[in-house]
């Protein structure tokens, strides 16, 4: 699953993570990929509550629960958004298409 | 060698993820959805998610001289007995609520176009290997 938008905005992200935690909850592959502003998600020391909206990076901690161990993150869109080195629970990659080869189904919502 | 379309080719399952007016996606898979079924390929079932599911709502009434995309798709479903699945969870969040739902959270009233279900994800999940291929159509950013 990639998630390339902003948190808060709209609900594509929640709603993505929704599926991807549905196909691990029926033990089905599945590896989320943050990019654009969808890195955004991980960002530390969020707080939803000042606008009034549960704080996506716990609903994102849920995903070792539901067995998704696969989380990576674009590594230039870290840099653009000055995460490097923030996001332990995401491995940061370099999404080419040699990186996308390695699914076989790419669900982007 | 000429090929012909076999009855029982590869089956799909078509994902839409926008919503019909403020995107293209009901239409393109309505379109894509027809083709299939004209070169002999099944179709298995339609899953709307997020903002597809406003596809299945009976009170979207465009005027007469648009395309009434929830009425072409009833009509498809129901020609060929295909599945036409809404998400439970994207249902309730904006408002689409079938008979069951709307005594459950005590709403004045259902929506659920005919010829569409409610269901949950799960039924999306069964799609990856039920179908030989699982087609997304997505709104715009």
């Amino acid at each position: 699953m990639v998630i390339d938008r902003a948190p808060y905005g709209d609900l594509h992200g929640r709603e993505a993570l929704d599926m991807a935690f549905s196909l691990a909850a029926f033990d089905r592959p599945v590896a989320l990929l943050f990019r654009g502003e969808g890195v955004n998600w991980l960002r530390p020391e969020q707080d939803g509550d000042a606008i009034g909206q549960k704080t996506v990076s716990r609903n994102l901690g849920a995903a070792k629960m539901f067995g998704v161990a696969e989380i990576y993150a674009d590594s230039t869109a870290l840099e653009r958004f000055g995460l490097n080195g923030t996001t332990p629970e995401a491995t940061p990659v370099h999404p080419d298409a040699r990186f996308y080869e390695q699914f076989q189904q790419v669900v982007q919502p | 060698m000429t090929e012909t379309p076999a009855p029982f080719g590869p089956g799909y399952t078509l994902v839409i993820t926008g919503a019909p007016y403020t995107s293209q996606a009901p239409a393109t898979a309505l379109a894509f959805c027809q083709a299939l079924l004209d070169t002999g390929h099944r179709c298995d079932r339609v899953f709307l998610y997020g903002d597809g599911v406003y596809l299945a709502s009976a009170l979207n009434t465009p005027p007469s001289d648009e395309p009434d995309w929830t009425a072409q798709w009833q009509a498809l479903v129901r020609a060929h007995t295909i599945p036409a699945i809404a998400c439970i969870a994207s249902c309730l969040r904006r408002g689409l609520l079938d008979e069951q739902e709307a005594t459950r959270y005590q709403k004045a009233g259902a929506n659920l176009a005919g010829g569409f279900d409610i269901a949950g994800l799960g039924e999306w999940v069964e799609a990856q290997t039920a179908s030989d291929r699982v087609i997304y159509f997505h709104g715009g950013h």
